[in-house]
């Protein structure tokens, strides 16, 4: 998560990253953001980005993300502004139903670089 | 990927797919508040019906039980020796006042009891056991043949019912004052069988609008109504008359003139009952020995003209039929006398009956003098030229609107009340130039009907305060249901499920109001189980839901409701506290009525 924050600083939609971290842990805290034992999916609507945002991390190894879920390997972190509810419930929907798959998800393990990885997503958004 | 044997899960499951299936329900039926509005409505005009049946029964109870003739109340009175006639109003008048006397002690604080403020100025409720006490009141005056119509306490029981439905579902004041206007016009629909005439009865006289928001109930109600009333009697039309043709188009001229006389005479026939009202008053006589001298006048009539008793009704199918005795002057046998004679008793007589405080209506006997006037009138055209008036009993009914439009002021009413109680076409173009003649006659003379006088005194005398609601604080229903921010999706699901709302509040620890969760946002993603486990409350909330403060004034609430599409939104006090909803049904209502309430200023 913490090396997340870092990448996050840069990206244009987080207007204050610090801010947006302790709103994903706030939520994290309230009720588990684990799609499976290896998915994180944490999330928060918050005033800390400008528009909705997704940023995806892999952990080179396994990473204990809650207590119920000691070997966490992808986080899909989702900031969105407070307004766009319908958008933000199309991403959550579409990133789950991606990640559903078995199939996607061990591709996405095995991805050796970068643009692998973004390959196996836009292959599966594509489909 | 949790194992599908996970108790929660599979509860989540069946959960989301209830939801599913009331969200197809809701859409294909689209029960909004204004069809649960319709069946309610429904429900009032059924009970309204039995309530006015049972009056109807008992009245002729009554009236058997002190006459000894189950036959029509002029039939009886017509059969009884010449000091019964005399006696059995007076002690019918005696006893209506020692119902009213002793049902005082019973119903002390209780407000007023009549349908028309309820509506009009009031909060839709009407005190149960005063209206009962003045109904049993009115069985003896109406039974013992008073010169009144029974039709009045009937209109009176069957808004009783409806308001006790209200109060039982806790309904807010403007849906009381419509449900109970309902039950109006589901009792006129009984009374005289015509659920059209009910329904424009109370949309024309008591609300002031033909707004479908409120005719459409009204109209449900009658129908209801008139069908149980068909179901449980043999009724058919009230009036069975032949067949009127407009022999020519010059016929019109005298009918203009009927017009005009109807419109002239109703304003003073309703001037002598108030009259009568203030000479009673003034003899200062304790209420039960008013109201037996009220029947002694009718009684001393009924010796010489037992037509005077009841409320005409019988009279009138006489005329319409021509099967009025005569009476005979110099060898001649003159039917226009007799009416004359029937005509001149029947107004003292009803007079005597509504001045002295009988409770019951003047609606059917103001169809008398109708009949009686378009008789003598259409009599008269026929003597001097014959073709301008073929048939002067087609005047009588024509009269008998065009009174009633003059009377009560609501032409539109009058015209299709005519139509439904003779079922009549024929007679429709003069009745509708008649009735519109008459109207604008009785208006120019005086501008106070059957019904405006006393309910203008009576908005006279309440407070402010009791007007209608002008604040969203007077409107707002409180307990709205409530959500966690931090529920769960099956929470949420769940509580769709339970009432029938579009928006879900959402409110901390504190009961402060944080948004809404929106079925229509939750809707696309019901059939998965990854969002569902995922998302709570807050993580869906709209924060830019529009919220009314209580002390808001109702234009600006309308001025809320305008950007969004939602039945109800929430009130929220200034710190925040829900505190309740505001439904734009009662919004819209309230609205209609102040509109009217301030054109009729």
């Amino acid at each position: 998560m913490e090396a997340l924050q870092a990448r996050l600083k840069i990206l244009p939609a987080v207007t204050d990253a610090a801010g947006f971290m302790r709103d994903l842990l706030e939520r994290a805290s309230v009720s588990s953001v684990c799609i499976s034992p290896e998915v994180a999916l944490p999330h928060a609507r918050t005033a800390a980005v400008n528009r909705l945002m997704l940023a995806v991390g892999r952990t080179a190894g396994p990473v204990a993300f809650d207590a119920g879920h000691p070997g966490v390997r992808l986080v899909f972190l989702i900031g969105t502004p407070k307004v766009q509810v319908t958008e933000y419930l199309q991403l959550v929907a579409g990133v789950s139903r991606l990640l559903k798959q078995d199939k996607v998800r061990s591709a996405l393990l095995a991805a050796p670089d970068e643009g692998a990885f973004r390959a196996v997503l836009a292959d599966g958004v594509r489909r | 990927m949790k194992t599908a044997a996970d108790p929660a899960q599979l509860f989540l499951r069946r959960m989301v797919r209830l939801l599913r299936w009331r969200l197809w329900i809701a859409e294909k039926l689209q029960l909004t508040e204004w069809q649960a509005t319709l069946l309610w409505a429904a429900l009032a005009g059924f009970c309204g019906a039995l309530v006015s049946l049972a009056f109807s029964a008992l009245s002729e109870g009554v009236h058997e039980f002190l006459t000894g003739s189950s036959a029509g109340v002029v039939e009886s009175m017509r059969q009884l020796p010449w000091w019964a006639c005399l006696t059995v109003p007076a002690a019918g008048g005696l006893m209506a006042g020692l119902v009213l006397q002793f049902g005082k002690k019973l119903t002390r604080n209780q407000s007023s009891t009549d349908y028309m403020e309820a509506i009009v100025i009031g909060s839709g409720h009407l005190p149960i056991r005063a209206s009962v006490v003045k109904s049993g009141a009115a069985l003896f005056a109406i039974g013992s043949g008073g010169s009144i119509g029974r039709e009045g306490p009937m209109v009176q029981l069957a808004a009783v019912a409806a308001s006790f439905i209200g109060r039982w579902r806790r309904f807010t004041p403007p849906q009381q004052r419509l449900l109970v206007a309902c039950g109006a016009a589901a009792g006129i629909a009984s009374a005289y069988n015509a659920p059209i005439a009910g329904s424009f009865f109370v949309a024309e006289i008591i609300l002031g609008t033909i707004a479908m928001e409120s005719l459409g109930p009204l109209i449900v109600a009658a129908l209801v109504a008139a069908l149980t009333v068909r179901v449980l009697t043999n009724a058919a039309q009230l009036y069975h008359v032949p067949a009127f043709r407009l022999g020519s188009p010059w016929e019109m001229g005298p009918y203009i003139l009927l017009g005009l006389l109807a419109g002239a005479t109703a304003p003073w026939f309703l001037r002598t009952l108030r009259k009568a009202e203030a000479l009673f008053v003034a003899t200062r006589l304790p209420l039960t020995l008013r109201l037996g001298l009220g029947g002694l006048v009718v009684g001393a009539l009924a010796v010489w003209r037992p037509e005077v008793c009841g409320n005409g009704y019988s009279v009138v199918v006489d005329i319409l039929n021509g099967s009025i005795r005569g009476i005979d002057v110099l060898g001649f046998r003159q039917i226009w006398l007799a009416v004359l004679v029937i005509m001149a008793c029947k107004w003292i007589a009803t007079a005597a009956s509504f001045g002295s405080g009988a409770p019951g209506g003047v609606f059917t006997p103001s169809l008398f003098m109708g009949a009686s006037a378009g008789y003598l009138f259409g009599t008269a055209v026929h003597n001097v030229w014959p073709q301008g008036a073929a048939d002067p009993r087609a005047f009588a009914l024509v009269g008998m609107g065009a009174f009633l439009s003059a009377a009560s002021r609501a032409p539109l009413m009058a015209v299709i009340m005519l139509f439904e109680m003779t079922l009549s076409y024929d007679i429709i173009l003069p009745l509708m130039l008649c009735s519109v003649l008459a109207y604008y006659t009785a208006k120019g003379i005086e501008d106070q009907s059957l019904y405006s006088e006393s309910l203008k005194r009576k908005a006279a005398e309440q407070p402010a305060g009791s007007l209608p609601a002008g604040r969203v604080a007077d409107l707002m229903k409180s307990n709205p249901p409530r959500l966690a921010a931090t529920a769960r999706f099956a929470e949420i699901a769940g509580m769709f499920l339970t009432v029938r709302v579009n928006n879900l509040y959402v409110v901390d620890e504190a009961g402060r109001f944080l948004g809404v969760v929106s079925l229509h946002d939750i809707k696309p993603y019901l059939g998965e189980p990854e969002v569902a486990e995922l998302v709570l409350a807050r993580d869906i909330l709209r924060e830019d839901f529009p919220r009314l403060a209580p002390e808001q004034t109702l234009s600006e609430a309308l001025g809320a409701f305008l950007g969004v599409t939602a039945e109800r939104l929430p009130v929220v006090a200034a710190d925040g506290q829900l505190l309740g909803s505001l439904a734009k049904g009662d919004l819209l209502l309230t609205l209609v009525e102040k509109t009217r309430a301030t054109a009729a200023k």
